[in-house]
């Protein structure tokens, strides 16, 4: 395989394709903060970033890192060393990407030139786990802390109900938001003691209160694409999230969710769709191969387009009362759990996340969706080294069959290029695309 | 087969659990319960007035059956667990309790109860570290289990019959350390095939005469076995579950003795007794969330969360430690490089092996187990 087969994505929106000069302006102020050594925490997603910014805290994700190394096509570097050190290939990409990076910064004493981003993730005074998602989250950071980086780790551990557990049952609610509760707690006194500073409450609701604005545009015009024809894709899907990870709590990222928001407004007023003829709508399950979104624009060129994903979405669980911003970021993270368990959690993984980003699409929601988003066929992307996201597709595929839709599952994996196998995945979209040739949307 | 007749009766009496329990069912009238993974108490589950059933698997055996539910990419021991109920194997069961130990398990407790729903189930929610409010959650979830067992069953869990049923199964765990006592020996008295076939019966034997077993097992070892044969290296092994004494054998064919193990049908369970104490709620706690030594626990960083395993192989006079991870079981595999670098530094060689709950290819697995046993054999003798 030759990296010739990746592509990097063609964005469709002018608003995404302006984070070029916005997150790049953003990364060089984090920059210049590093070099006066203030604290820095890697995160996981789970970590509500709000928390962070209220204490004014530089953070930097190693899943989000992982993403960009992939998506430039060094990630096989630093994985090859974590396996070189004994980590498993099976193990999470995003998690070998680190540990590899690790491992070569140790060695050489730099951050290693590979490092797609200057001077690499920067050196980390904390790290803050989650367990949303997953098990290894847990023992990521655990590894990292016990082999590479000696210092202290917080992981946040939010348990959910199980699917045929009634999560309106005021006990079981009480039981959950307890642990909930006191975990978030812990994570704050844990913060508090490694920065120094005593959490603002008042600047917490600040942070939250955009937070929130921005989360409002974003769903709104993930809603917008329901329109035919569907006026956004995957490629900026998937890039759009980044500010919000980022440069959360800050207006100019209000300001990026409200301009894509009115820029897919008009595209739907104006019938503009990301295709000259719009043949198939898809809704994509999975994470994304970050080393190949030109995939995207390859499902595009045979008049199919993704018009709903079933990760980084965002519903409605976050309009809570901000009035004690603590409790405000359990109620928001405990609403996403019930709203998803009526959505059908039966093959769903941890979900109970704390973060601004990440609801799935449960089995009990997918007639809404088909119907709503009018679509013809699901494609699902088995991630091998990511069985917490992907897992459950094969259980998800009978739902859609029960409802008439057709998916395709493949397999490859959201960081690591050496799994992509271009000519056998595009022989099963084509072979794909012509079992819906012909249908109606299951939708209309 | 086993010289210890003890040992070929538990084998026996295994090889037919299935239909054992199901007499015992008939006989009772009481529900069988199967359950996975070692949090949710069986005590309870017997106090309720219930069987508990522990579920295992089939090594190697095909589990194509599940390919219509789950991925390929996930652990082999739960497709192969899931693939007996869709073969009808586990028809017999009332209940499922699986605990949520790791990603895979939970997963299959949503995917079998929505497929093949029983009469009673409930996933027993774990946290993954040991904090305060993880402590208070696993004490609440406790607290559930109990109160969904007596609904299902009517029958109340009351202090004084738990109490009962725990220092029963307390008398269990010392017969059982005992046992690991006479691996001590050099050579060992009972080898780890023949113990992990005790154990199997467990699984699933009412509790009075797994005890006896053990009994029995004691006595017969006392009477029959003084320390004799050849001094062959001694093996700890480490790793996810294995529930079939295929892989121990495979190691005594190599030519080393399995004397101490660090998995969950192991010591890992029965190291420690519960506590007889006023709250037995709390005792319960103690013992099968913090004391429980499933990687699947986030103990927080260091190495100091390996030392038990150092210690454990320095007690029992290893030569080295064999690993044996199921494909996909991320706890271990994440653990493996730094146990791996630990047991070295403090003079323990470390073999892993990568397995697919096959233990095939067996011609590749006894090579690679042969060749480690010739390595031990020359550091014993370095060292002697």
């Amino acid at each position: 395989m030759t990296a010739s087969e990746m592509r990097r994505a063609k964005r469709h929106l002018e608003t995404t394709r302006k984070m070029k000069d916005m997150l790049p302006r953003f990364f060089m102020r984090a920059l210049e903060r590093r070099f006066s050594n203030e604290p820095l925490a890697w995160c996981m997603v789970g970590v509500p970033p709000e928390l962070l910014k209220a204490f004014d805290l530089l953070w930097e994700w190693p899943e989000n890192f992982g993403t960009i190394c992939a998506s430039r096509l060094v990630a096989p570097d630093f994985i090859k060393a974590a396996e070189g050190d004994g980590y498993s290939p099976e193990l999470c990409t995003y998690v070998t990407n680190t540990m590899g990076y690790c491992k070569l910064w140790k060695e050489r004493g730099e951050p290693p030139e590979e490092s797609p981003i200057p001077g690499g993730m920067g050196n980390p005074s904390m790290l803050l786990g989650s367990g949303f998602i997953c098990e290894p989250r847990y023992k990521w950071f655990q590894a990292i802390a016990t082999r590479y980086l000696d210092v202290p780790v917080y992981s946040s551990d939010p348990l959910a109900p199980p699917w045929d557990v009634d999560p309106h049952d005021p006990r079981i609610a009480g039981h959950y938001k307890a642990l909930l509760r006191e975990d978030l707690q812990g994570q704050v006194e844990f913060l508090e003691r490694h920065t120094g500073k005593k959490l603002d409450l008042d600047l917490l609701r600040e942070i939250l209160t955009l937070s929130h604005k921005a989360l409002a545009y974003w769903r709104d015009t993930i809603y917008l694409r329901k329109a035919i024809p569907c006026p956004m894709g995957a490629t900026d899907y998937f890039s759009a999230i980044i500010p919000q990870m980022y440069m959360v709590g800050e207006q100019e990222a209000v300001d990026f969710y409200r301009e894509i928001y009115h820029e897919v407004k008009d595209r739907v007023e104006r019938k503009i769709g990301i295709v000259e003829e719009e043949k198939y709508r898809l809704i994509w399950f999975g994470l994304p191969p970050w080393f190949n979104l030109g995939f995207f624009n390859y499902l595009e060129s045979l008049g199919a387009v993704v018009a709903i994903e079933s990760t980084y979405n965002v519903g409605d669980w976050f309009e809570v009362d901000l009035d004690d911003p603590l409790e405000a970021i359990v109620e928001r993270t405990w609403r996403r759990a019930v709203k998803m368990h009526e959505y059908g959690t039966e093959v769903m993984p941890e979900l109970c996340n704390p973060a601004v980003f990440g609801g799935f699409v449960g089995s009990r929601m997918l007639e809404e969706v088909v119907r709503e988003y009018s679509l013809n066929g699901a494609i699902m992307h088995l991630t091998r080294s990511c069985r917490a996201v992907s897992f459950g597709e094969v259980h998800t595929r009978n739902r859609l069959a029960e409802l008439g839709v057709p998916s395709l599952i493949f397999e490859s994996d959201m960081a690591d290029p050496r799994l992509w196998s271009d000519a056998q995945i595009k022989t099963r979209v084509h072979a794909f695309i012509e079992t819906m040739a012909g249908r109606s949307p299951a939708g209309s | 087969m086993s010289e210890l007749a003890t040992v070929a009766r538990a084998a026996e009496l295994n090889a037919q659990k299935e239909a054992h329990v199901q007499e015992l069912r008939r006989e009772s009238g009481r529900p069988v319960i199967g359950y996975l993974c070692c949090f949710a108490p069986p005590e309870m589950i017997r106090v309720a007035g219930a069987i508990p059933y522990r579920i295992t698997g089939r090594p190697g055996e095909p589990t194509s059956e599940a390919d219509a539910y789950m991925e390929p990419y996930g652990c082999s021991y739960v497709r192969n667990i899931f693939a007996q109920a869709l073969k009808g194997r586990l028809d017999f069961l009332d209940g499922l309790v699986i605990s949520h130990s790791c990603d895979m398990v939970q997963r299959l407790y949503g995917i079998w109860t929505y497929y093949r729903p029983l009469p009673y189930s409930r996933l027993f929610n774990v946290p993954h570290q040991v904090t305060p409010q993880a402590e208070r959650f696993f004490m609440r979830e406790l607290l559930f289990f109990k109160e969904s067992l007596e609904q299902f069953t009517g029958q109340e869990i009351t202090k004084e019959r738990l109490a009962e049923e725990i220092a029963l199964s307390n008398r269990i765990r010392a017969r059982i350390r005992e046992l690991y006592r006479l691996r001590l020996e050099h050579p060992p008295l009972i080898r780890g095939s023949e113990m992990l076939e005790l154990l199997l019966a467990g699984g699933w034997l009412p509790p009075e005469e797994f005890l006896k077993l053990l009994e029995d097992a004691l006595e017969e070892i006392g009477k029959k076995r003084a320390a004799q044969g050849p001094q062959r290296p001694r093996v700890l092994v480490w790793g996810s579950l294995l529930d079939d004494v295929a892989f121990y054998r495979m190691i005594e064919e190599a030519g080393a003795d399995v004397v101490a193990d660090d998995n969950c049908i192991g010591f890992r369970v029965f190291e420690k007794d519960i506590p007889l104490s006023e709250d037995l709620v709390e005792a319960l706690k103690d013992h099968y969330f913090i004391n429980f030594q499933c990687p699947r626990t986030d103990r927080g960083p260091g190495r100091a969360r390996f030392d038990y395993i150092i210690q454990r192989a320095q007690e029992y006079n290893v030569d080295g430690v064999i690993g044996y991870i199921i494909s996909f079981c991320d706890p271990h595999k994440f653990d493996y490089p730094d146990l791996r670098d630990y047991l070295r530094e403090s003079g323990f060689p470390m073999l892993l092996i990568d397995d697919n709950y096959s233990f095939a290819p067996a011609g590749a697995i006894q090579t690679r187990l042969q060749a480690f046993v010739e390595l031990l054999k020359s550091g014993r003798a370095l060292s002697s």
